[in-house]
């Protein structure tokens, strides 16, 4: 009897969650594959195998969270982001000392260039919220430490960062609007600061929670 | 390490369902029909609880000829009483999970 297009579909789609699974658990593949073939219905064997290519990429970025690259790369975009907190405070705190020498050079980062377009939003803000942020960037290189040292609450440690990070964002939202400073004017570098933050703690902790779950077990 | 695994509904209705008969080796398409879940969440749950020695899995020559063998799970005796701990029976089930064997 010929085969239906949805069969064909779903075989190639069962060997290809096979093919995708980790060195280590080539069986769970071969086993799915196989599955598959047991299954009467020709749709519902398409759906089991669209299922076994998400299982098989689940599986495989669990594998790749575990090597050294990944985790170096993690490592690095933490301390990008952590460091990232200390920088509002430095400039704040080199403008208030008058250390204009490194006010100038800090500002020099900033959008514009210049640290003197920001001197309105610097004189408005509460002398906590640097604080705030030191905490925010102790919290994110914190999270590294106990990611690099294999130990659990990495993940807790960074979210929580990550919401006093917001927490900062959101006040300094006002103090630009009553003082017309926009600090970053470009909206997608705003958003792309929150959205790379949140992917980041996304994937430190389906990092860590593979971890915890074995050890556990 | 303070947490605790498996307690994701999805591990829990698994356990549940392998719970029922405790001793009977399960498809893994019997296991997602009883659980009512797809297979993409289905696999990885059956490989972190194997993982974790709280089932066993082996290979079985399919009952139709010209089929490749599958693979079936049951729990172990870890698996057992960790089952038993975390999932709540349903009353009419308790009889046969306090006769069921590890």
């Amino acid at each position: 009897m010929r085969e239906t297009l949805c069969r064909r579909i779903a075989r190639a789609f069962a060997r290809h969650a096979a093919q995708v699974m980790p060195q280590g658990e080539m069986g769970w593949g071969q086993a799915m594959q196989n599955e598959c073939e047991a299954v009467e219905n020709d749709q519902k064997a398409l759906r089991w195998a669209v299922g076994c290519v998400f299982a098989g990429y689940w599986e495989s970025s669990n594998a790749m969270l575990q090597t050294w690259y990944a985790r170096g790369l993690l490592a690095c975009l933490i301390v990008l982001l952590g460091l990232r907190e200390f920088f509002a405070p430095f400039l704040i705190f080199s403008y208030r000392m008058h250390y204009l020498g490194l006010a100038n050079f800090l500002g020099m980062r900033t959008a514009g260039h210049d640290y003197r377009r920001l001197i309105p939003v610097m004189d408005a803000i509460p002398a906590w919220l640097p604080v705030l942020w030191a905490a925010s960037g102790l919290l994110f290189l914190a999270a590294l430490w106990r990611m690099l040292r294999r130990q659990s609450a990495s993940g807790l440690l960074f979210f929580l960062a990550f919401g006093l990070d917001l927490v900062g964002l959101w006040v300094v939202r006002s103090i630009q609007a009553s003082t017309g400073v926009v600090i970053t004017p470009n909206p997608i570098v705003r958003a792309g600061g929150v959205v790379l933050t949140f992917l980041t703690g996304m994937v430190l902790w389906r990092m860590t929670r593979k971890r915890d779950l074995t050890e556990n077990g | 390490m303070t947490r605790t695994p498996n307690r994701s509904r999805q591990t829990q209705a698994l356990l549940a369902a392998m719970l029922e008969k405790p001793l009977t080796w399960r498809h893994g398409y019997e296991l997602l029909k009883l659980t009512g879940q797809q297979s993409g969440t289905l696999y990885p749950a059956l490989l972190r609880l194997c993982d974790q020695g709280l089932l066993e899995a082996q290979w079985r020559e399919a009952e139709k000829p010209g089929k490749p063998p599958r693979h079936v799970y049951r729990l172990t005796r870890a698996g057992l009483a960790f089952a038993r701990g975390q999932v709540a029976p349903a009353p009419g089930k308790l009889t046969n999970l306090l006769g069921a064997k590890a």
